[in-house]
């Protein structure tokens, strides 16, 4: 169930790159698309019954735990949509500071 | 002496050269030469990262395929920051966060590294876009970026969930042992697509227009040259050891990148201003470099992918110091350029008559031995779509040098530096001496790239 | 127009996506992974485990195993925030941008308490990365969240952006010189050549916890300069 969503998320974000014009919103559905992508790889990892791979005091061998890889990627993926979104931000602020709109499609008459 | 110091002296010198931003550009000259001095005295083979073996931990692979893309780089990177030292200094951080990222990129041996590696190298070009000072060529650069690397990323995981492995060699070998294509073709279509709209192939190449119609001496010979050839190199790598396109989705790529070979050089017959001419043919040569990679045509495509990044640079970085000093790069306003500019002009021609493919150069010889591995294998279509582009593109490229040449009534001035004359003297000499003189290109064959070597032996 | 076309682009992706993976044989259902048929086993293995020393498997994971991945991504926050910079500063004196909010007087003190407490969790994070989930990134973007309160509730507070800039390079030329000491010392780029200890306890897993403080600074320090170049524009004389 979780994966259909990470995947309807993902296309959503797909969806609004293709239709939004607004700079900032183009910046959201990038945030939606990347959001849906995490989801779902964290949900290749899960295991029914599985426990969080941290070893306590309480643990013996033997027991269940969920893959923990790819929670480490995930880590990395968003560490790095983070990174692209503060980038693309700036980049539309330079946008704003340069046309006064931030809005692509009237910039299209004038570029 | 390992070859992990290709991306970590880089990396190091990075992160110190903010502290230091005077003397950034000379760090940025001195690792250069540093990585070309490396690459000739490192041995080939594995290099193990953190003591892990694999498949728990990740690797790099070093063999010839990778020597030649790390050489090409790091002396194309050397030779643009040479010749953009005096006005582009602030950007020397950045360069040298681009080459560790485009050296890790064509080491890794690990998926998800390449992943990490497309991501660094993607944000260190919009970077470098944004010395044209047109964000909105910037922005859509980005986000068609991102798309392709969160495309990519989703291909990868789910290889990762059906095989239990992200290391290259490890997977190739568990994809042998299932031996069922039919679900491959959702990943691999996913991770084709991610890495197409970074090396310009139809249809998601719609950045490179905003991005290099306006570029500069900087930012030009980077995208186009530099960054096309290593995209150009982790393609090939991919598409010949890991994807082996086979039945259906072979036909549907195939006809995808010939569509491409086309309208790329459609596209530039019909505009007249000379960067858009240049970047349309650089869309089409990526075409033809992974339509041969598709057909396993290893080492033309290797030898295809340098001669282009070399002939690009050069024809970008003229180009380019013109349109700055003119103002415009429409052709008719270009015209006559090299006839104040004789050697300059010689050099440019010569390098544009090595892309068409023209007899004594380089380029010929590469077309000729390529056409020739084609035609065995019976491959007539793409060898009609691949002359057919090639009329055209002659013609387009002969029409812009008659234009540059004779300056009908034009005022023009122009002054090339010294060293920009130095450098195009030197490609266009390699160029031509390779062409004549190509017994050295026969030594290397399709066994530069020694992934299946390794598969196979274990 | 474009607006159907792109709606039915979206829907053919995410039908073909979820039809392919459906009715894919390898690709297992949710919540049936095989442990052991994938790599995860030997991250999970005891001996593993010991050898490493870290409690938290994932962070043995994002620092020991795949080492090489955190450091591009350390790379990729550095690079952006060195594009930020790039794109929005300048060379000429920065001064805080006029908004038209103005902070009253209780929000500008009551913010200087709750900036300890935040920053005393940032640091509990960081440091018991390898035994709690959490670690150098989150511990880092809470030193960030700190300074963004400082930032949104008194409009004249300015970092200290020299010393950030440089705490920044700092730190990530430290990880890179961990590493090649790995290389020098113990023959491998990343290895461990600490002593390892027992795991659970917080003195454990050689160098992991060491990379995770540098890490912490590394992206506090970062975050906190992208949040100055957004708030902050050219003095206007």
């Amino acid at each position: 169930m979780i994966q259909y969503a990470a995947i309807i998320l993902f296309v959503f974000g797909l969806y609004g790159l293709f239709t939004n014009k607004n700079v900032i919103k183009m910046i959201v559905s990038l945030n939606i698309m990347e959001l849906g992508l995490n989801i779902f790889i964290i949900s290749i990892g899960f295991v029914y019954d599985g426990i969080a791979p941290i070893i306590t005091s309480t643990s013996g061998s033997g027991l269940l735990y969920v893959d923990p890889l790819p929670q480490a990627l995930v880590l990395t993926a968003i560490v790095i949509g983070v990174g692209t979104t503060a980038l693309a931000l700036a980049v539309a602020k330079s946008i704003h500071n340069k046309y006064n709109t931030l809005d692509l499609g009237e910039l299209e008459d004038i570029l | 002496m390992s070859a992990i110091l290709l991306v970590a002296i880089p990396l190091l010198v990075a992160f110190l050269s903010i502290l230091f931003k005077k003397i950034s550009p000379y760090l940025l000259l001195g690792v250069t030469l540093f990585n070309i001095v490396l690459l000739l005295v490192l041995s080939d083979g594995f290099v193990v990262i953190g003591g892990f073996n694999q498949p728990m931990g990740i690797n790099l692979l070093l063999d010839m395929y990778s020597r030649l893309g790390l050489l090409l780089i790091n002396v194309l990177v050397f030779v643009i920051a040479i010749l953009n030292l005096k006005k582009y200094e602030k950007y020397s951080s950045i360069l040298l966060i681009a080459v560790a990222g485009l050296n890790g990129l064509i080491l890794t041996n690990d998926l998800f590294n390449l992943f990490v590696f497309l991501e660094i190298s993607g944000i260190a070009a919009y970077l470098i876009t944004t010395s044209n000072k047109k964000p909105v060529g910037t922005f859509h650069y980005l986000v068609l970026g991102v798309v392709g690397s969160s495309l990519f990323l989703f291909g990868v995981i789910i290889l990762y969930s059906m095989f239990g492995t992200l290391n290259m060699v490890g997977m190739i070998q568990e994809i042998q042992a299932t031996n069922n294509y039919k679900e491959l073709i959702l990943p691999f279509i996913l991770m084709f697509i991610g890495l197409g709209v970074e090396a310009k192939l139809l249809p998601f190449n719609s950045w490179a227009k905003g991005v290099l119609g306006k570029s500069n001496t900087l930012s030009g010979p980077m995208i186009a040259g530099v960054y096309a050839g290593a995209m150009g190199f982790v393609l090939g790598r991919l598409i010949t050891n890991l994807f082996m396109f086979e039945g259906t989705l072979l036909t549907v790529v195939i006809v995808i990148l010939a569509v491409g070979i086309v309208m790329g050089d459609a596209m530039a017959f019909a505009s007249n201003k000379v960067r858009e001419i240049l970047l349309f043919s650089s869309i089409a040569q990526a075409s033809i470099v992974a339509l041969l990679f598709v057909n396993g045509v290893v080492i033309w495509a290797v030898y295809l992918i340098i001669a282009n990044a070399l002939s690009k640079t050069v024809m970008f970085l003229v180009i380019n110091k013109a349109t700055k000093d003119v103002g415009s790069d429409n052709v008719d306003k270009l015209k006559g350029l090299f006839s104040n500019n004789v050697v300059v002009g010689v050099a440019f021609t010569l390098v544009t008559l090595s892309v068409m493919g023209l007899p004594l150069l380089v380029g010929f010889v590469v077309k000729l031995n390529f056409l020739t591995v084609l035609a065995a294998n019976n491959q007539i279509w793409l060898i009609a779509v691949i002359l057919v582009a090639a009329i055209v593109e002659g013609i387009y490229f002969v029409r812009l040098l008659v234009k540059l040449w004779y300056p009908d009534g034009n005022e023009i001035d122009v002054k090339y530096n010294v060293s920009f004359k130095v450098v195009f003297v030197i490609i266009a000499l390699a160029l031509l001496s390779f062409g004549t003189y190509s017994t050295p290109l026969k030594e290397l064959d399709n066994s530069v790239d020694t992934v299946m070597e390794v598969v196979d032996n274990g | 127009m474009k607006n159907i076309f792109g709606l039915l682009i979206s829907l053919l992706l995410g039908v073909f996506i979820i039809l392919a993976l459906d009715s894919s044989v390898s690709f297992p259902e949710f919540g049936s992974a095989v442990i052991s048929d994938r790599v995860s086993d030997n991250y999970l293995d005891e001996d593993n485990i010991e050898d490493v020393g870290s409690a938290n498997i994932v962070t043995a994971i994002v620092v020991g195993y795949r080492g090489f991945d955190t450091l591009g991504e350390v790379t990729v926050l550095f690079v952006s925030a060195l594009g930020v910079a790039l794109v929005l500063g300048s060379s000429k004196k920065q001064a805080r941008m006029d908004l038209k909010f103005k902070p009253n007087f209780m929000l500008r003190i009551g913010s200087k308490v709750l900036f300890g407490i935040i920053l005393m969790t940032s640091i509990y994070i960081i440091f018991h990365g390898h035994l709690t989930p959490g670690g150098g990134f989150p511990g880092g973007a809470i030193i960030a969240s700190a300074i963004l309160l400082m930032y949104l509730a008194d409009d004249k507070f300015r970092s200290n952006v020299k010393g950030f800039k440089i705490l920044e390079g700092v730190a990530g030329s430290l990880f890179v010189v961990i590493g090649l000491l790995g290389l020098v010392v113990a023959s491998y780029f990343l290895q461990n050549f600490l002593p390892v200890g027992t795991v659970g306890n917080l003195l454990s897993a050689g160098i992991i916890p060491i990379i995770y403080v540098l890490i912490g600074l590394k992206v506090g320090s970062e975050i906190s300069g992208i949040v100055d170049n957004f708030l902050t524009e050219e003095e206007s004389l």
